[in-house]
């Protein structure tokens, strides 16, 4: 209780005349467990997590993010569970409004009921032989049996099936069912479902957006730290590269590297095939004009550090330079790179959505919120639906990447902590 | 001075050559090159006349050849010919470039007016609810797809309800406007694309403005002032907003870049005729000449316009001098 005794001379001193009263003061002593609480340091990933809790809207941001990154994980799941398919066509649905459901065509109807006979024959005859016996349809010949249910409505048909009975005719209500599907958010310019498509557009955009952001990071450390920790002429070059890159109107540049045809590049010619030609393309287009500010940030941090103590007494005791640079450097730059990650994913995602707007981005069918977009274009005045929610889409999720970033900023910084 | 503008110009001359042969690389890379294009619509030209014209024209060379004969003939003033638009590129851009100008100028005084009393309003209060809300919209201009916002604004604003001109850039065939009625006209037109453009500046912007006023206002030299009894309006604006004034002119020139890339898009979306309009529709459509020329002059005048920003910080900050 040292401490105790020591406080209260304090409080003598400093009081005089109430000694009295103060020594009536107890301190009750703390017991051991919450001394040891009190005595341990927090670690700094707590107190980067409470500092970043208290930043609301980034939590949130998170948090959306997060619920994508499932969704588009997901999103074969999804598509089995509703048993929609992103490329199913259906020319005689398009743009309905959300909320409907779709009728298949004849023509798919009855490639359906081909498939159906082909792959079950003996079920096929004996449904047909039944379906006649009972006079459910109009027909003789066995073969018309089942096509002529596909021209009735589906319920229509599906009670007819029931009337049949058998187990047989269960397995083909299966193949019924699927003619009539539910769209939630519509169907679009050749009837395909527009929420899946969404989903299905998430997990690209998402993936070209963290992709690119983690490439150009990893560029810009490298092109960074090169700079700033040996200087001179290979300091200049590369700064005047990364300046002269950064002043770029990057839209046209793009545009015109997105319009090459990567076939041509003998190097390229071998790793590009033509279904993900266009992927990759934007990927690479997108990482090779964004490890600017990666690059300047890092070049920066390194140039202060390279001055620091504990730099030197590496380089006393011997360490090679890429020693120093990987364990005595990076661990610095960390955290405010973390940051230009998160704020890069969602400018490579605005930049995607930009340049597939534009039509030379990630090329149909492959669904991106970009060119989902730029299709909906075509009939902007009959289906609005079409144009606004892939937008909310990338909306949504470039502001919570923005606010993400804005968050850990505040929570990396060391300035800003309070204890 | 004078010798750092001069090292500055020449610097930029030899970033735009070797951009334009980058970018005459590249374009040798599209598919399909101006023969190939006229010997697939054209099924009278056999194989041999597609050799023959090659030949004829330079193509079968190498590209550093063709770049060569290329700047020879843009050196004598002679830009090439559109086969589009079939006109010389020179009558094609003068307009090009003035409807450009027009519109980034308008949407770039625009969001200043807007972005800056807003920044400084939140920068004044950090913290309270003005500040929260005015953050939350700098996050969303940020964040808003451009070309997203110009299709909701054409639906709302040109369909709903139809108060401006979906696309264009002026009534075409009208009656004689005179000079005010001209203008007019073409603001009609113009009000759509200017808010699209310049929604992402604003957040931007405003951000910046706070974050440079914010650590204007923590110097010392605001405390004294304070504590001499100046006026409030004389503190904020003599004293902090001159010196938050200097890293605004930093994001303002390249700002120049990201609002001509904007233009680009806010262009194709309301069939505005720009020259981003025109970048885009000649590198699409094989345009050869003029991709090329529309190209160099959207680069040039980015990088001539951050050269102007360099320039503009020893007027800003007259502790900046060029050695």
């Amino acid at each position: 209780m040292a401490w105790q005794i020591h406080a209260l001379a304090i409080l003598k001193q400093s009081v005089g005349a109430n000694v009295e009263m103060i020594e009536e003061i107890t301190i009750a002593p703390l017991s051991d467990a919450n001394r040891k609480k009190l005595e341990q340091a927090l670690p700094m990933w707590k107190i980067v997590l409470s500092q970043f809790l208290e930043h609301k809207m980034a939590v949130g941001g998170a948090v959306i993010i997060f619920c994508f990154m499932i969704l588009a994980l997901s999103a074969p799941l999804i598509q089995t569970l509703t048993g929609i398919d992103p490329d199913a066509q259906n020319v005689f649905n398009r743009y309905q409004a959300p909320f409907s459901s779709a009728i298949a065509g004849q023509d798919i109807r009855e490639t359906a009921i081909e498939k159906f006979r082909t792959e079950h024959p003996e079920i096929a005859e004996s449904l047909e032989k039944s379906l006649i016996d009972k006079s459910l349809v109009t027909t003789t010949t066995p073969a018309d049996a089942l096509f002529e249910l596909t021209t009735k409505d589906v319920p229509e048909a599906f009670e007819i099936l029931e009337q049949v009975g058998t187990n047989q005719a269960k397995e083909l209500q299966q193949t019924f069912k699927t003619f009539s599907t539910y769209h939630l958010f519509g169907t679009d310019e050749l009837g395909r479902d527009v929420f899946i498509r969404l989903i299905y557009g998430t997990r690209i955009s998402m993936s070209v957006g963290v992709l690119v952001a983690i490439v150009s990071a990893l560029a810009g450390l490298l092109i960074g730290s090169l700079a700033g920790f040996y200087g001179g002429a290979i300091d200049t070059i590369l700064m005047r590269l990364t300046d002269a890159l950064l002043s770029l109107p990057l839209l046209p540049v793009m545009i015109v590297i997105a319009a090459i045809d990567l076939q041509k590049l003998p190097l390229l010619k071998s790793l590009v095939s033509q279904q993900n030609e266009s992927i990759l393309k934007m990927i690479l287009i997108l990482c090779l004009f964004s490890w600017m500010t990666v690059a300047r940030l890092v070049r920066g941090s390194i140039l202060s550090l390279r001055e620091r103590e504990f730099i030197l007494a590496a380089k006393t005791l011997g360490a090679t330079d890429f020693t120093i640079i990987l364990r005595h450097m990076f661990p610095n730059v960390i955290a405010p790179m973390l940051v230009s990650i998160t704020l890069g994913v969602g400018e490579s995602i605005l930049f995607e959505a930009a340049l597939s707007f534009l039509g030379l981005g990630i090329q149909p069918p492959t669904p991106s919120w970009g060119n989902m977009l730029f299709n909906a274009q075509e009939l902007i005045y009959q289906a609005p639906f079409l144009a606004i929610l892939p937008g909310i889409m990338i909306l949504l999720t470039v502001i919570s990447f923005n606010y993400l970033g804005d968050g850990l900023q505040d929570a990396v910084d060391p300035k800003a902590i309070r204890r | 001075m004078t010798t750092y503008i001069l090292r500055r110009l020449i610097q930029t001359c030899l970033v735009i050559a070797i951009l334009s042969y980058v970018c005459f690389y590249l374009m040798t890379l599209m598919p399909g090159d101006p023969v190939d294009l006229m010997a697939s619509s054209n099924p009278k030209i056999t194989a041999e006349d597609v050799i023959r014209l090659k030949q004829l024209y330079g193509l079968d060379q190498p590209s550093y050849v063709r770049y060569g004969h290329w700047i020879s003939e843009i050196a004598q003033g002679d830009l090439g010919y559109s086969r589009t638009y079939r006109v010389p590129v020179t009558d094609l851009l003068g307009p090009r470039l003035l409807n450009t100008f027009i519109l980034s100028m308008v949407a770039l005084g625009f969001s200043l007016m807007i972005a800056i009393p807003v920044g400084i309003i939140s920068a004044l209060r950090p913290g309270s609810k003005m500040d929260y809300i005015f953050n939350f919209f700098s996050f969303a201009g940020i964040s808003i797809p451009s070309f997203w916002l110009g299709i909701v604004c054409i639906i709302v604003f040109a369909v709903w309800i139809p108060l401006f001109k979906a696309g264009g850039t002026q009534t075409i065939g009208g009656p004689e406007f005179g000079f005010w009625g001209a203008i007019l006209d073409r603001s009609k037109y113009l009000v759509l694309p200017v808010l699209s453009l310049s929604l992402q500046q604003i957040g931007r912007f405003s951000r910046f403005t706070r974050s440079s006023m914010l650590e204007a206002l923590r110097n010392d030299f605001i405390r004294t002032a304070k504590a001499k009894g100046l006026p409030r309006q004389v503190i904020i604006w003599k004293h902090a907003f001159r010196n938050a004034l200097i890293p605004l002119i930093t994001i303002l020139a390249l700002s120049m870049s990201s609002i001509f890339s904007g233009a680009i898009i806010t262009e194709t979306v309301f069939a505005y005729q720009g020259v981003g309009k025109l970048t885009y529709d000649s590198i699409i459509g094989n345009d050869f000449n003029v991709a090329m020329v529309s190209f160099i002059i959207s680069v040039a005048m980015v990088l001539l316009m951050n050269l102007v920003a360099d320039l503009l910080y020893g007027v800003a900050d007259p502790r900046i001098s060029y050695t």
